[in-house]
């Protein structure tokens, strides 16, 4: 996997083979027996208690985490010296895919192997994690993350909670309120952030027991119900010296580098929970019948079934692609080395703006399966008694955590636009030549022999398309751009959209050999009707941006730029969706899992 | 105590499924793939034994494409401890004495002291296998156990009959137990045990140099039986038609019959 050159944000300025990047079917016999360990353990244990954790019965909740422990579950990003297992990324994101259809459970183990565990694995001493790693992993104690404060959500360092040594200097003492912290009703070690004399954001590692720390009353949510959700209050709160966590003043690296992971694995549940909700609104589809029909007879049924196993299909190569990126990169670091969780973080980091395009595009993309399974569902799916209820509510809070996705959009661009200005892309230069190729027409043929030659050339186009409109940009606003949000937010479009659409090439022209006749027709449906709707978004967006930033004759060439670099032929887009549709129905299922 | 596990990777039952082109098995292109069901409890009786004992060697044993070798690593992740697995890519069409004659043939001098099969594949269900090997290798072999346990070399097991009626079974080892639904609960393989697996030894063979029996069956015809005709809408009256539906009952069929 040579892909591990790609650097974050360079796949708006390169093109990429599908031999190096990683997909789904490059699991090995390991990687799947992982997912189907995890895949019974969920149906078995957990979703026939769904029901009763969202009730609030949180000792199943704290049981199942017991057994995640038992199971390896919570293991996966531990180091080994500490009896973690250490896998790649895209093992833990398969179980996380994995766990995401038991909607609340999930999000608490989320909450438990991301934010609340990592800060320690990442940033803890020898002895903080001899003391509370073992707890963690084996599930005998769950965590929790607590960044937010009321007056601090996205603008998570600007918070009140403080921090003061005291005056014999063995202890910290924290005072302040957090916010919404998931599992902060039966977590026993919590992540807590506060400024040290005010100004010094930092990190501590708090017990549940340490005096001066109450837990605040459940909150009453509109979905993930069996989660806990609750503010947590530090009243002269006594931590030891010893519980801080990495560097006076460092806390933000902590904070932020931990957003990171939870960002691409959010991505990975988002879609396993999208699977699993379009299942049901196919089943349903079948056994519903009106006017003598079964609704998924019905065209404006069957074009909803197709557009989702498309855009699920994205989301997943997405999703995998980006953990081969992440893999290939943290493989080359080794893993002897004194700085090891240094290096690894200056990894990870370099695909920040990826690891957000997987959390807004994936997220999204639940969101539209879950409203159009209500939909498919009808009356029904409006009321308790039918899963899409469930998964409705479950969905919406995964567009606000983790960052909003606003938040994450402004990310994308503005990442990627500080990587240019930093000389870490070569973004002016390419932005450039793109204005060259605005100026030249060109008619080019399509190279019928290559394969998804259509998709590809759509690709090159769209990515020229980017640094035109980003060009334009900074042109006109300089360093300011990063406060035109609406700006920013078309070009965020753009460049997610980009993303998804070329992974979902690469994986489509990876996998097409080993396929059968009807799996490879199917695989060709998917790319049509993705990359139709991606040039459509795409072509919204930089119309849009045009309008925002030019005026005059810039903006009529840059509009016709829109029109040329967004051209797509999608003749056969409606055979393509019946083929989909009829397939999905026929399996009952999601196709390409 | 060396004990022989016999498995076979079956498509998830929830698949839709085809007649292939030949017209004589199912398509088998475009499946998920898992370990037969009753397999699964086969494993698990093989991996509590040693634990109970103490000691113990298991070997499992699968016969097909590599691809079942797939199946295999999740038996040695939950507990087997070395896999041979008998290459034949048209395990498929074998007939049960074929596949018994396989077994028997690699397990005749290895000494195993129990070994355990399932009492049938999910999708050929023959129940077969099972019983034949047990006669080649000239050991008894109990089929259906719901419940066993062993104890110096004397097992005792609980075979399941018809019509909810139990049996006792005793038998001295060496024997050959075939394994039913509710004789126990298989566990799922830990993440750790899964990575261990990766280590443990897993031996390729040709089935040519095991296969010892040749064909004597043919499957003609694979085919989807006709779909019957729907059911009946009783209307009218409720005492009438209490009246109707006892009559339909006595006449097709016998819930009302002592
Ligand atoms: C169920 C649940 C569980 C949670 N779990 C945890 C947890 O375990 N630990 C933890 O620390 N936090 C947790 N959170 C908090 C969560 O991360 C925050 O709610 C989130 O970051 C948004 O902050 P906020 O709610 O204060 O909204 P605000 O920041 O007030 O945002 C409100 C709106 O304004 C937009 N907005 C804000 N700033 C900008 C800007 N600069 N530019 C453009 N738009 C902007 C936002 O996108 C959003 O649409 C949880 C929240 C919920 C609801």
């Amino acid at each position: 996997m040579a892909e591990a050159l790609l650097k974050g944000g360079e796949y708006l300025i390169t093109e990429t083979k599908c031999e190096d990047v990683f997909t789904p079917e490059d699991f090995s016999d390991e990687q799947r027996q992982f997912g189907e360990t995890t895949q019974q353990f969920i149906a078995g244990e957990i979703l026939p208690r769904v029901e009763e954790i969202d009730a609030q019965n949180f000792d199943i909740v704290v049981d199942g985490m017991r057994q995640c422990g038992e199971l390896g579950l919570l293991m996966m990003d531990a180091p080994e010296e500490y009896g973690g297992l250490d896998l790649d990324k895209a093992s833990s994101m398969l179980v996380a895919e994995r766990i995401a259809v038991s909607g609340s459970f999930s999000v608490a183990y989320a909450a438990h192997t991301g934010i609340g565990t990592l800060p320690l694995i990442y940033y803890g001493t020898h002895e903080q994690k001899e003391k509370y790693l073992e707890k963690l992993i084996t599930g005998e104690w769950c965590a929790a993350y607590c960044l937010t404060e009321p007056g601090a959500g996205s603008d998570a360092l600007g918070g009140q909670a403080s921090a003061v040594l005291s005056e014999d200097g063995s202890h910290y003492i924290l005072n302040g309120t957090k916010q919404f912290i998931t599992n902060g009703g039966f977590a026993r070690l919590f992540t807590v952030f506060a400024k040290i004399d005010k100004v010094h954001f930092t990190a501590f590692l708090v017990e549940r027991d340490f005096e001066g720390l109450t837990i605040g009353p459940e909150e009453k949510k509109l979905g993930i119900k069996g989660s806990s959700t609750t503010p947590v209050a530090l009243e002269n709160c006594k931590v030891p010296v010893d519980n801080l966590l990495g560097e006076i003043g460092k806390g933000h690296k902590i904070a932020f580098n931990v957003l990171n992971v939870g960002r691409f694995k959010l991505g990975a549940a988002v879609t396993g929970a999208a699977k699993a909700a379009l299942e049901t609104g196919i089943k349903y589809a079948n056994e519903r019948t009106q006017f003598k029909r079964k609704l998924s007879s019905f065209g404006a049924i069957q074009e909803k079934i197709a557009d989702l196993n498309a855009d699920i299909f994205a989301s997943e190569s997405l999703v995998y692609r980006l953990a081969g990126l992440l893999d290939d990169k943290l493989a080359t670091i080794d893993k002897g080395v004194e700085d090891y969780y240094v290096q690894y973080q200056k990894g990870i980091e370099e695909y920040a703006p990826e690891c957000a395009i997987s959390k807004v595009f994936c997220s999204e993309v639940l969101a539209r399966t879950v409203d159009e399974v209500v939909q498919i569902y009808g009356g029904y799916g409006y009321v308790s008694e039918y899963p899409a209820e469930r998964f409705y509510r479950d969905e919406r809070i995964n567009r606000i955590f983790e960052g909003t996705n606003e938040i994450n959009r402004l990310l994308i661009p503005g990442m990627i636009l500080r990587k240019a200005m930093k000389g870490e892309l070569p973004l002016q230069a390419e932005a450039m030549k793109a204005f060259e190729a605005l100026m030249t027409p060109s008619f080019d043929d399509l190279d019928e022999s290559v394969v998804f030659a259509a998709e590809k050339a759509l690709l090159a186009n769209l990515k020229t398309l980017f640094l035109i409109l980003a060009g334009t940009g900074v042109q006109k606003f300089m360093d300011k751009i990063a406060d035109e949000q609406e700006i920013m937010m078309a070009a965020a479009d753009i460049a997610i959209q980009i993303f998804a659409l070329e992974s979902t090439v690469l994986r489509a022209e990876k996998a097409l050999t080993g396929f059968n006749e009807r799996k490879q027709a199917l695989v060709r449906a998917a790319v049509k009707v993705f990359a139709f709707s991606a040039s459509e978004i795409i072509a919204t967006a930089a119309r849009k941006g045009a309008f925002y930033v030019e005026e005059g004759d810039t903006l009529t060439m840059i509009l016709s730029g829109v029109r040329r670099f967004t051209k797509y032929d999608a003749s056969g887009l409606l055979a393509a969706k019946k083929l989909l549709a009829e397939a999905a129905c026929e399996d009952e299922k999601y196709l390409f899992s | 105590m060396k004990i022989l596990v016999c498995i076979k990777q079956v498509p998830d039952m929830e698949s839709k499924f085809k007649v292939d082109a030949a017209g004589t098995w199912y398509d088998t292109s475009d499946l998920a793939w898992r370990m037969n069901e009753y397999d699964e409890y086969a494993v698990e009786q093989a991996v509590r034994l040693k634990e109970q004992l103490g000691q113990g060697d298991i070997t499992v044993l699968s016969i097909g494409s590599d691809k079942v070798k797939e199946t295999m690593k999740k038996a040695l992740a939950m507990g087997c401890d070395r896999g041979l697995h008998v290459s034949d890519d048209q395990a498929a069409g074998k007939e049960p004495l074929q596949i018994a004659s396989v077994i028997a043939a690699f397990a005749q001098d290895k000494g195993f002291d129990v070994i355990f099969t399932g009492m049938q594949s999910q999708d050929r269900g023959s129940g077969q296998v099972g019983v034949l090997t047990a006669e080649i290798l000239g050991m008894p072999s109990v089929t259906t156990i719901v419940d066993f346990s062993c104890d110096g070399g004397v097992v005792s097991a609980k075979r399941e009959l018809e019509g909810g009626v139990k049996a006792r079974v005793k038998v001295n080892t060496p024997a050959l137990f075939t394994c039913q639904l509710g004789l126990n609960k298989p566990r799922y393989p830990t993440l750790p045990n899964i990575m261990k697996a990766k280590k443990k030894e897993l031996l390729s063979v040709p089935v040519a140099e095991l296969l010892r029996a040749d064909a004597r069956q043919q499957t003609t015809k694979l085919y989807f039986p006709e779909k019957k005709g729907g059911g009946i809408v009783l209307e009218g009256d409720v005492g009438e038609l209490a009246d109707r539906l006892v009559q339909i009952l006595q006449e097709k069929t016998t819930v009302l019959s002592r």
